[in-house]
């Protein structure tokens, strides 16, 4: 598949700290790719480095074979959502919008087109001539959102675009970035929602201390790199009765938990462990199984331990 | 719970160096330029006086004499009665005593004392009285004829009257205008700052403009925002206050061009240094206010002692003020009367910008 984005050996760093080390990312055209990390781990200078944004010490960042910082070309086709509500906000959508428009170049009917359009994205029509300072949270994301794809880009950078925003509002924002990747728009997505990334995104890379520690399709991180899922179950029986289940249950593999609950890897066939069980007297009141998910690769991969930087 | 709110804002004071330098430095700023203008009664406050006296009068030798023994003056001894009348006109002296060889009050031969009469008061007035009195002990008990006067005051030639025929409105109206026109550097800095804190200077980062562009596009608007506020400020000054404008309108356009671009490209400059918009608020406030008290826009110039005087050349404020008062107060003065004024508020505006570019942190 074609990437969109190509970066090789990308490198910054500020005073002595190194915020990117020498980073390699290919994002294929028209997925919707997640790039994840905890606090500090680089994602939001990598991003302002293919955006241009930000200059890199070291490495080469290319958008749909532009390469960045070159000539304006790679700005021409990328469009950035900024963490921050990048809004003015004392004037309305369309006076934003025509004013982030004119800076790539839009005029006259081609403007008008493109607020428009932009708008519809946003849902935000019918409040087009409000100040943007009495919206809500949710009605100035979407705002966020549609500034950045006012000139239709060949890639789009979403830096967290839902933080603080209500269900309806993030159910609106992954729509439009479903049908503006389905439009062919590249889509590099960052976000701390674990399972958004997992519902949205095609491909996805973990960062950490500046570099990617793991990369590939949602489940092919699990595959890779999740604990086996758990299942659990609770038992009904005297404590003779628990203890002769548990140890009937052990055959199947590790063992985990006390008393009546029972928490080993989740057998390939849960018939037999339910069968041994009750031949020892116990009842099975409850089964649970725990799916192995993003967030625990997402852990395993980048520890537990805070981040505040 | 008091005691806790107390404290925290005691410590969130005591970390706010802004309000800090507000609260304690700008008054003494204050109370040192205000007091050494009004006089403060030490050595510094001391008029200069210049002497000439014809070295066959017995008579004046006894007025130096008794003029030294005073201590009133800081006496400045000419070698002739032209370089006494010249030091007053080039301002090395506030006034010139002239004891000719026929010095003899009674006999109607008063002394000459060379002042400027259409000074400002605070020097004149009190600088022939004290003269007057040291002469008349001088020359005491007088002879026959003692209500000859012992001195004629009279204007040297060659002096700079800058605030001749000025109302109090062509002092106020430039010196409020360039006191409140300078604030736009702060407001230009403050904009900045607002555009990295809401993000939108990252989304402009990644349109495709060139760096040059972005900061013209910024900074043009608040030239333009400038010039009407002077032009608005000036004709306030005409049509409510009466404010006379005797040179060349064009020249004032001129020089409010020059005195504008300065004032944008200082706040360029204030951008460049960034920390937070309170920090910037407070302590840009700070140096406004005294680089404006320095350069004249509180109190003139023409009545700061040499020393200050001196200091406010370093702020553009003093040659805005200087420019604008030619402009105002000199019939059919044009560009050729302040080109030194346009040329200084040029070069700051030139030091300013170049600053603000070298110093410009796009990336944070």
């Amino acid at each position: 598949m074609t990437a969109c984005v190509e970066v090789r050996g990308l490198g910054k760093a500020y005073g002595g700290r190194t915020a990117v080390a020498g980073l390699d990312l290919d994002v294929p055209a028209g997925s919707i790719f997640g790039l994840l990390g905890p606090n500090g781990a680089g994602k939001t200078t990598t991003i302002s480095m293919i955006a241009g944004v930000v200059t890199p010490d070291r490495g080469h960042a290319t958008v749909a074979g532009h390469r960045v910082g070159a000539d304006r070309g790679a700005q021409r086709v990328l469009g950035l959502c900024p963490q921050e509500l990048a809004l003015y906000d004392e004037l309305s959508p369309r006076q934003n919008l025509t004013f982030f428009a004119r800076l790539y170049g839009l005029r006259g009917g081609a403007l008008s087109d493109a607020i428009a359009w932009a708008l519809d994205v946003a849902g935000l029509r019918d409040r087009a001539d409000e100040p943007v300072r009495t919206f809500s949270g949710g009605m100035k994301r979407r705002l966020n959102l549609a500034a950045a794809i006012l000139h239709k880009p060949t890639l789009v950078i979403l830096d967290e675009p839902t933080v603080g925003v209500d269900p309806q509002s993030r159910r609106h924002l992954f729509d439009a970035i479903r049908a503006l990747a389905a439009a062919g728009m590249t889509v590099l997505y960052t976000s701390h929602y674990l399972e958004e990334v997992a519902e949205l995104c095609d491909r996805v890379a973990i960062m950490d201390h500046g570099a990617i520690v793991a990369s590939g399709t949602v489940a092919e991180l699990i595959a890779r790199h999740g604990k086996p899922p758990l299942l659990e179950l609770e038992l009904a029986g005297d404590e003779a009765t628990l203890l002769a289940a548990r140890a009937l249950a052990a055959r199947h593999g590790p063992l985990d938990g006390a008393g009546p609950v029972v928490r080993l890897p989740q057998p390939p066939a849960l018939g037999p462990l339910i069968a041994d069980l009750e031949s020892a007297g116990a009842r099975v009141v409850r089964i649970t199984a725990q799916p192995t998910t993003l967030e625990s690769v997402f852990l395993a991969l980048t520890g537990h331990a805070l981040r505040d930087a | 719970m008091i005691t806790a709110a107390i404290k925290k804002d005691l410590q969130l004071l005591a970390r706010d160096r802004g309000a800090l330098v507000t609260m304690f430095l700008l008054p003494v700023v204050f109370i040192a330029v205000f007091g050494s203008i009004f006089g403060g009664g030490d050595d510094d406050a001391r008029r200069r006086l210049a002497v000439w006296r014809d070295p066959a009068s017995s008579r004046a030798a006894a007025v130096v004499a008794v003029l030294e023994a005073s201590g009133v003056f800081e006496v400045i001894e000419a070698s002739d009665a032209a370089a006494a009348r010249r030091a007053v006109a080039d301002e090395r002296a506030d006034a010139a005593l002239i004891l000719p060889a026929d010095f003899d009050p009674a006999g109607g031969h008063p002394a000459e004392l060379a002042i400027d009469l259409a000074g400002p008061a605070q020097v004149r007035l009190p600088t022939i009285g004290a003269v007057t009195a040291i002469v008349t002990r001088a020359v005491f008990p007088p002879a026959p004829g003692a209500d000859q006067p012992v001195l004629v005051a009279a204007t040297p030639p060659g002096i700079r009257r800058e605030l001749a025929g000025v109302t109090g409105f062509q002092v106020t109206v430039p010196g409020n205008a360039v006191l409140f026109g300078f604030f736009l550097a702060l407001t230009v800095g403050l904009a900045f700052l607002e555009e990295r804190r809401a993000g939108t200077w990252r989304r402009i980062l990644a349109a495709p403009v060139s760096r040059a562009s972005i900061l013209i596009g910024k900074l043009v608007p608040y030239f333009l925002i400038g010039m009407v506020q002077f032009g608005f400020l000036f004709t306030i000054g005409v049509v409510v206050f009466g404010m006379r404008i005797g040179g060349s309108v064009l020249a004032l356009v001129a020089l409010t061009v020059a005195v504008v671009a300065c004032a944008t490209s200082l706040g360029l400059a204030i951008a460049a240094l960034g920390g937070t918009e309170k920090r910037l608020g407070s302590i840009g406030s700070v140096c406004l206010l005294v680089m404006g008290l320095l350069g004249g826009a509180m109190v003139p110039r023409v009545v700061m002692p040499p020393l200050l005087r001196a200091i406010g050349l370093a702020v553009p404020h003093s040659w805005a003020l200087d420019g604008y008062t030619t402009l105002l107060v000199r019939d059919g003065a044009g560009l050729a009367d302040v080109a030194p004024q346009l040329a200084a508020l040029l070069a700051f505006a030139t030091v300013f910008a170049a600053f603000g570019v070298w110093r410009f942190r796009w990336e944070r």
